[in-house]
């Protein structure tokens, strides 16, 4: 599995520990009152997730996957629709879009020529990033019926949004000023915007997509 | 061991003064003498270095360069009177006997070492020694599962299956999980060691689940009680044996995940 990506830059994503983990999901929760979203680097290496709170790590995504997953299979269980059939259908579905969506923000990038420092991994990072909501509306939609999953949907579907646009925007569109020589990279500056708020808005419907069918 | 015998080039090249045919027959007299134990215990020195093949194994043959002897190859040592003697070649073959270490220790099985982990388990508020993870063991796991299932049936629930499936899945993810959290990494013989010693909180919890009912309230508590233990044994044993800061309840997480998973089939 060497041969497919490189370890260590595996290593940086992972490189956690709870103080972040806390921090980041409280940002992921309520991202309105965080001052800083500047990713901070050294000496042209970015830090690792241990020392800033603002960069992309694979931990949480991939937990709230695995959480997300057996929460399915409990509702449905609860719901007495559980197969293990059913467990591996959601878990595909889920693993899909997220390979879905990935696949489409790279294709956007790399068409439109923006030239950002988004690799292969933080781009799943912040698509990992939308099943912690995605867990919080099952579990009020579990725990207080409909109503509660509708409310829980729109604050998790505003949370989010709004992170993603601010963590992208710093990423995204700064660039403009780096290879400002022409070669037409500052022109569609909207295009860039258009990316950013249509992936943000895309996370709700993702979301709403992949948790009606288990709270009914 | 007729392998051995693919390198009288190298003898007749080296030691052209003793014909090969004298070295085969000294050493199928020993062949006939219980595979070289003789041969393997007689007292010259260049016997004793050349006696750590084992020959009775037919893949062990030695490379030609360890057939170099160390003193002039003055043919004494293999004179067929020497290790011919049947009563002599049999008290040394009785003495390597006596001499095989016990089995237990050959299996690798200790009970003193697996008896201190089942203790570091059960004190979860104790701090761990980092150390006692340096060997894996995976014979107390093996028990642990087998006791676990084992209760299960005993509750009526005929699914040994499932155990092995998620244990096999879990101790994958967790192994991919901790050698990228880690600094140094593990081996998955560790990890599957770790989280089998910890699955004996389980069992307590699915003996529970024979005598009384546990989808009640009180089950639901007892349940997520003997989760929150498993799990953080489990993390303290890795904490101390990784040296990783900061991040117990982020290793405990995914083991409280995977015992769930374990505890969902006792309860339901």
């Amino acid at each position: 599995i060497s041969r497919f990506m490189s370890v260590n830059k595996l290593k940086y994503f992972f490189a956690v520990d709870t103080r972040y983990v806390l921090k980041k999901l409280m940002i992921l929760m309520f991202p309105y009152t965080h001052q800083d979203w500047e990713v901070r680097y050294h000496r042209d290496t970015p830090l690792t997730p241990r020392q800033d709170v603002n960069a992309p790590d694979l931990y949480i995504p991939t937990m709230a996957f695995i959480t997300y997953i057996l929460l399915a299979g409990m509702a449905l269980g609860i719901q007495k629709r559980f197969s293990p059939e059913v467990l591996g259908l959601c878990a595909s579905t889920a693993l899909v879009w997220i390979i879905i969506e990935v696949l489409v923000m790279l294709l956007s990038l790399y068409l439109l020529t923006v030239h950002s420092d988004l690799s292969t991994f933080d781009l799943i990072a912040y698509s990992g990033y939308k099943y912690v909501g995605m867990i919080f509306t099952v579990l009020s939609g579990l725990l207080f019926g409909s109503d509660g999953y509708y409310v829980a949907l729109v604050w998790s579907s505003c949370a989010l949004m709004f992170f993603i646009v601010r963590s992208l925007k710093m990423k995204i569109l700064p660039s403009i000023s780096s290879d400002s020589m022409g070669m037409g990279s500052n022109a569609k500056p909207q295009l860039r915007l258009y990316i950013t708020v249509a992936t943000a808005v895309f996370q709700p419907i993702i979301i709403y997509w992949l948790t009606s069918h288990l709270v009914r | 061991m007729a392998a051995v015998f693919c390198y009288p080039s190298v003898f007749t090249s080296r030691f052209d003064n003793f014909n090969t045919d004298f070295y085969q027959s000294s050493y199928s007299v020993d062949d006939q003498n219980q595979g070289g134990y003789g041969y393997s215990n007689s007292e010259n020195p260049y016997n004793k270095q050349y006696g750590q093949y084992d020959y009775s194994q037919p893949t062990g043959y030695p490379s030609p360069g360890m057939m170099q002897p160390q003193q002039p190859y003055t043919g004494q040592i293999f004179q067929p009177t020497q290790t011919y003697t049947p009563s002599a070649s049999q008290s040394m073959y009785s003495n390597s006997f006596e001499d095989e270490p016990p089995l237990l220790e050959e299996l690798g099985i200790n009970f003193d070492h697996i008896w201190q982990k089942t203790l570091t388990v059960l004190h979860p508020l104790k701090a761990a020694d980092g150390s006692i993870m340096n060997e894996t063991d995976l014979a107390g796991p093996m028990v642990f599962c087998l006791a676990f299932g084992a209760t299960l049936l005993l509750s009526g629930k005929i699914q040994f299956g499932y155990v092995y499936g998620i244990s096999a899945i879990g101790c994958l993810a967790m192994y991919c999980l901790l050698n990228l959290m880690s600094m140094t990494g593990v081996s998955f013989g560790c990890v599957a060691s770790v989280l089998g010693y910890c699955l004996l909180p389980m069992i307590i919890l699915s003996s529970f689940g024979v005598l009384f009912s546990l989808q009640g309230m009180m089950g639901i508590i007892i349940t997520a009680t003997i989760i929150g233990w498993c799990s953080f044994s489990a993390s303290k044993i890795f904490i101390s044996a990784l040296a990783m800061d900061g991040q117990q309840l982020l290793v405990a997480y995914p083991c409280a995940l995977l015992y769930g998973v374990f505890a969902l089939i006792s309860v339901f």
